[in-house]
């Protein structure tokens, strides 16, 4: 596995614990850090899979 | 032999089906409403349209096939929902019963199963089965796959824990969807991470990978810093 793998992984872990913490405020009625939260989470996850997908050749 | 009562009824055709369904919601939702004492002359009138453009459908598609399906539906469904409009009186909750209200659901959500699904086809030839060596898999799961797939599972399904105590139902109802979609999106880039691993990879492609998902590393970036900077403000 190279780098980019683990990072892909820790993403992913990233975007969960971020999905996490934004329900966990949605429930709270905070919607401000709910909504904050799952942009995180949103942009993390998108990021795994731009990060895991492999280079294209030259 | 007599054919049997599915093998007659496949036979009439996709709008002949959906009657049956349709009959019975019109009988238990629209019916009661429309003949109720002091109830006006357009909703009879409607209901009789109703019962009417069922039919038609049925006599229809045997000449214009879906078109006549399409129009009856719609005709129906109209026919219907003028009915209720022009007795809202028929529909006080006092006046609605839980059984007979579930029963209504029950017939639409049939009538509408039957008007979207293809028709039910007639007996078909019984297919031949051979004794033959068991097929082999063209791939297998490839090993590491399945712990992708199982962290992705149980990432979604901790998700589900949230927003069953909610006193709002409003709220409870979006931290509800929330959880869901968020669940799919993880599974979904758990899954493509998995099956990015065996696709052709080219010698040293760490930094153009990462150049790829540069934007997104960045816009991450800034997200962490303003909320480090709004944390520490607090």
């Amino acid at each position: 596995m190279q780098f980019a793998d683990f990072l892909a992984l820790g993403l992913v872990l990233l975007a969960a614990v971020s999905f996490y913490m934004g329900e966990s405020a949605l429930s709270g009625a905070e919607d401000l850090h709910a909504l904050y939260w799952l942009v995180v989470g949103v942009v993390a996850l998108r990021a795994a899979v731009q990060v895991a997908r492999p280079a294209e050749k030259a | 032999m007599a054919a049997s009562v599915l093998e007659r009824l496949s036979a009439l055709g996709a709008a002949a089906q959906a009657t049956v369904p349709g009959v019975y919601a019109w009988g238990v939702t629209v019916a009661p409403a429309a003949w109720a004492h002091g109830s006006s002359t357009v909703a009879k009138v409607a209901s009789i349209l109703a019962l009417l453009a069922l039919a038609g459908g049925v006599v229809g598609e045997k000449r214009w096939g879906g078109t006549a399906r399409v129009a009856s539906l719609w005709g129906f469904v109209l026919a219907c929902a003028l009915a209720w409009s022009a007795t809202p009186a028929a529909f006080a909750p006092l006046r609605i019963d839980a059984p007979r209200g579930i029963a209504g659901m029950i017939g639409w959500g049939l009538f509408a199963l039957a008007s979207a699904a293809p028709a039910l086809q007639g007996r078909r030839e019984e297919e031949r089965i051979t004794d033959e060596q068991p097929l082999r898999p063209r791939k297998g799961l490839a090993r590491g796959d399945a712990l992708y797939l199982a962290f992705g599972a149980l990432a979604a399904g901790l998700l589900q824990l949230f927003g069953w105590h909610v006193a709002m139902p409003e709220r409870a109802l979006l931290v509800r969807f929330v959880g869901l979609a968020a669940g799919l999106g993880i599974i979904g880039a758990a899954t493509e991470i998995a099956l990015a691993r065996h696709r052709k990879r080219v010698a040293r492609p760490t930094m153009r990978r990462l150049r790829r998902a540069m934007y997104l590393l960045v816009a991450l970036g800034l997200l962490g810093m303003t909320g480090l900077l709004f944390a520490f403000r607090a």
